[in-house]
């Protein structure tokens, strides 16, 4: 992957008006951070905090109300939607198929944004393919169909299809949400591994504060679609601002990898 | 990477250009060679129709205007009617092409006809439009009243080659009209209501060739709408109360089931006609402009005014 | 793994023009006047290859004036139902869509009729008048689909519930009008519009007619084929679509346009044939799968296939009367459609 593909969010807002008479809600504040590749920031809040909104308008589905996002030096809203494709990948948490299909169905979607529209898929697009569901570690599923296998194969799937648009940036939105405990590590050490051995770009959102703390390099915390703090897990799990964040009690330890854990504690009467 | 517009792809698409061109000129006609002498007429429906000079050939979709070619003697020239075509009972032993509403193309095109006969207010105008596409002449008639029903079938006479007979069946139908016409002088028109439908109750419009039957009859219906077919109130037909109410059908036993039953439902309870049994029945001759009307017209007058026709028989 | 190529395409649909083709044949053996197999298959490649050959005069100018020209009808007629049907499938995403769901089989009645009334009121050239009421029909229909695309749209943009439901609407209020319409027509129109608006084949059409039904259906095809890769990834879902690059915008409003063409093209000329372009999409899928590159163009086949198996049926079963076609569709197809819909839950 290029060197210079960097991520670059700088000071971007989003507020959109339900209907033209109300005032318009603000989303998401000044939100500012860089990202290289080999990097994977997670963004981090409770619900409605906006982090779903970074990731649209890094995704180009938003258009920023000030400050702009820049990947490989292009606006990402103003790229024309085959070259974004080709450029940044999302990975969703459910797929939303009308009508059943086989995984490498699936997976050969990603291969749409090359080539013309009308496109006929050719030996190269089925060898990348191949090697994406061989890199995610799900090739033994090649034949099986989609609604057939589990959701922690779907998401790796999913993942997969992602990765056969030879992205440099992939963005993830709650991969982890509807996956048990084994899964969501499962997924995220292959993530990791992924991002170190092609060096990607890599935006995930989450609320999961330990996930995060454990595989992302950086932490963009939010909260009521302001950005709190960016910086390494160390940094951002600052007792006083997660509690704030979070409305909840809890401790901050320092573990031998010097990555943080975070312990919810009980509420106390 | 892009197989649509590469140099294979150019052939195949070249192929299916080739196949799209070739699949338009296929359908290009070849020109028909002139036909035979011909004769232009002016139809009743105001279109021009080009005839042959001899017409051998008839093909009739309208039962009244199959009785019209029997009328005039030329049922030796019909080749086909359609499954409604019953009088004369002969015309019930001709070849079929369908029905009146949508007749079946190619048999009339099998039995290459010089003329199809048709009446505006019965069948199609698509059916004459399809027939103009594959080359056969369609005439139509379009009688509106009594008089104007036998002006028709003269005129259609002459079309086809037999103004004689044309002119015989002219002066017959006039002369008898004229009679019961002479024997009506004086009386007070009934008034009635000419029953299409009971339920909902579908009578008459002012302007349909019924009425006129009606008034040629001695009647005037108490329907008075622009409408050829119009849903009638029975709360106004109360409030008019005609004389009679009269029914179209060949079956009148079943007729004076149907008002017995009518007399016991309320409403119609409260028409007189239905308490006094005030019921003229004509047969279906009146549902078909056709030479039979005059017949129509006779067998209402007589239910309706018998005092006029009670002396001489 | 074993992608569609596009040779795949080409021999399968081969294999379809070839059951037409067979379709066609047993077609023109039925109608009033016997046919010889043979001469029969003298006359069709005639035909083909743009020249009429010596035919005996028995049967052929049956063949070549009327049968043949009602089955291309017929061919042209199913092929455009079915792929808008197969078309609004996939942009409506709702497999029980079909043409007529947008209302715009309504509105192109509603014209037809309109200009069935107008008509003798007005003086017309010999030409225009053969094609008056299609053509009332076809702007019934453009009007339609430009009243229910802009109901349709939410915030800018083509919204699926919105479209649906405006279409939806259109077609009740249209229909409620044509119910109205029919009691103002003369009552012959009456009974011949009520045939028509189930559908029927059995009138010649004029070469015009013909020639704008041909064209119509190959550029709408076209069109519409050229985003069959966009449906398919629209089929995976709107979002996904266009994280993988497809313009969803322009890919909706062209496949609307361009099926809703079609549909009203199809219902201009020969009225509301039903259950085609429901069915026959759902049966080429059991056959062919789901990718829209294949499922087009064999929905095309496919829908030809079923109208002129239909048509056939509508002119022989109750010789020498002829049965609208569209009864035809709805008595086979509806047993149909429940067989499908229990197979589906299977």
């Amino acid at each position: 992957m290029n060197a210079d593909a960097r991520l670059s969010v700088e000071q971007v807002s989003y507020a959109y008006s339900p209907n033209p008479s109300q005032a318009p809600i603000f989303t998401l504040e000044a939100t500012s951070f860089q990202a290289k590749p080999g990097e994977i920031v997670a963004v981090l809040g409770p619900n409605a905090s906006g982090k779903s909104t970074v990731l649209k308008l890094i995704a180009g589905a938003l258009q920023p109300l000030s400050g702009r996002i820049l990947f490989n030096g292009m606006e990402t809203h103003l790229m024309e939607p085959r070259l974004r494709a080709k450029r940044m990948a999302m990975v969703q948490q459910e797929s939303q198929l009308l009508f059943p299909a086989r995984v490498w169905e699936f997976v050969l979607q990603g291969r749409h944004p090359h080539g013309k529209s009308l496109r006929f898929e050719n030996e190269q697009d089925v060898a990348i393919a191949k090697n994406a569901l061989l890199q995610v570690g799900a090739d033994h599923l090649t034949d099986r169909w989609m609604d057939q296998i589990s959701g922690g194969e779907k998401q790796r799937v999913i993942l997969a299809r992602a990765l056969a648009q030879q992205p440099g940036l992939l963005l993830l939105d709650e991969p982890t949400l509807h996956l048990d405990i084994g899964a969501q590590v499962d997924f995220l050490h292959t993530l990791k591994k992924l991002t170190l051995a092609n060096k990607y770009v890599v935006v995930i959102v989450t609320h999961e504060l330990n996930l995060a703390g454990e595989y992302a390099d950086q932490i963009v915390l939010m909260q009521k679609g302001k950005c709190l703090r960016v910086g390494t897990p160390a940094n951002v799990y600052q007792r006083d601002l997660l509690e704030q964040v979070f409305q909840t009690q809890l401790t901050v330890e320092s573990r031998v990898n010097g990555r943080p854990r975070v312990s919810v504690l009980e509420k106390s009467e | 990477m892009d197989n649509v517009t590469s140099g294979f792809g150019r052939a195949k698409l070249g192929i299916l250009l080739a196949l799209f061109a070739l699949v338009q000129t296929s359908f290009a006609r070849a020109q028909n060679a002139g036909a035979a002498a011909l004769r232009e007429v002016t139809d009743e429906a105001g279109r021009t129709v080009k005839l042959p000079q001899q017409i051998r050939r008839i093909v009739s979709l309208a039962p009244s205007l199959t009785e019209t070619v029997y009328a005039l003697g030329l049922q030796d020239k019909l080749v086909g009617d359609t499954e409604y075509c019953d009088y004369p009972p002969d015309a019930a032993k001709k070849h079929k092409v369908g029905g009146a509403i949508n007749p079946n193309m190619e048999e009339i095109a099998a039995l290459k006809p010089d003329v199809v006969l048709v009446v505006k207010s019965l069948n199609r105008l698509e059916t004459v439009r399809g027939l103009e596409q594959i080359g056969i002449p369609a005439y139509s008639a379009d009688p509106h009243t009594v008089v104007g029903v036998i002006a028709s079938m003269k005129r259609l006479a002459e079309v086809l080659g037999a103004e004689d007979a044309g002119g015989a069946l002219d002066t017959k139908l006039r002369e008898r009209l004229a009679a019961i016409h002479a024997k009506l002088n004086g009386v007070a028109p009934t008034p009635v209501l000419f029953v299409v439908w009971t339920e909902p109750l579908m009578s008459i419009g002012r302007k349909t060739f019924i009425a006129d039957v009606l008034e040629g009859a001695g009647a005037t219906s108490v329907v008075d709408s622009k409408q050829d077919w119009p849903q009638f109130s029975l709360e106004e037909a109360v409030r008019l109360q005609p004389e009679y109410l009269v029914f179209a059908s060949s079956h009148s036993e079943t007729v004076h089931n149907d008002v017995e039953a009518l007399a016991l439902k309320p409403g119609w309870s409260a028409l007189h006609a239905i308490k006094n049994r005030k019921i003229a029945i004509v047969g279906d001759a009146i549902n078909r402009p056709g030479p039979r009307i005059v017949d129509a017209v006779e067998e209402l007058a007589r239910q309706l005014h018998p005092e006029a026709f009670a002396e001489k028989n | 793994m074993q992608p569609l190529t596009l040779s795949k395409v080409a021999v399968r649909c081969g294999i379809l023009a070839l059951i037409l083709f067979v379709v066609v044949v047993i077609a023109l053996k039925f109608g009033a006047v016997p046919v010889s197999l043979y001469g029969l298959a003298k006359d069709l490649i005639g035909v083909l290859i743009g020249r009429s050959s010596e035919i005996s005069s028995e049967y052929g100018m049956i063949v070549r004036e009327i049968r043949l020209p009602r089955i291309a009808m017929g061919i042209f007629v199913g092929a455009s139902l079915s792929v808008a049907g197969t078309s609004f499938q996939a942009l409506l995403r709702n497999p029980l869509a079909d043409p007529y769901v947008l209302g715009v089989s309504y509105g192109a009645s509603v014209g037809s009729i309109l200009a069935l009334i107008i008509e003798p009121h007005i003086a017309l050239r010999p030409e225009v008048a053969t094609v008056f009421t299609p053509l009332g029909g076809f702007l019934g229909a453009i009007l339609t689909i430009t009243v229910v695309f802009l109901l349709g749209r939410y915030r800018g943009e083509i919204d699926n519930r919105t479209l649906l439901l405006s279409g939806v609407i259109a077609g009740m209020f249209l229909s409620a009008i044509i119910a109205l319409l029919i009691t103002m027509l003369p009552s012959s129109s009456t009974r011949g519009m009520t045939v028509w608006l189930m559908g029927d084949l059995s009138t010649p059409m004029s070469p015009i007619l013909g020639w704008v039904l041909r064209t119509g259906f190959f550029a709408g095809f076209a069109l519409i084929y050229l985003t069959a890769s966009d449906l398919n990834l629209l089929l995976a879902g709107e979002k996904e679509a266009m994280h993988l690059g497809v313009d969803v915008r322009k890919v909706r409003f062209v496949v609307y346009l361009a099926a809703s063409a079609l549909t009203g093209l199809a219902v201009s000329v020969s009225g509301s044939i039903g259950y085609v372009g429901l069915l026959v999409p759902h049966m080429m899928r059991l056959i062919f799968g789901t990718d829209y590159r294949m499922l087009l163009p064999a929905a095309a086949f496919g829908g030809a296939i079923a109208v002129v198996i239909a048509d056939t049926a509508a002119r022989t079963i109750a010789a020498p009367s002829e049965l609208p076609v569209g009864a035809v569709t709805a008595i086979v197809g509806a047993p149909l459609f429940i067989y499908l819909l229990r197979r589906r839950l299977a």
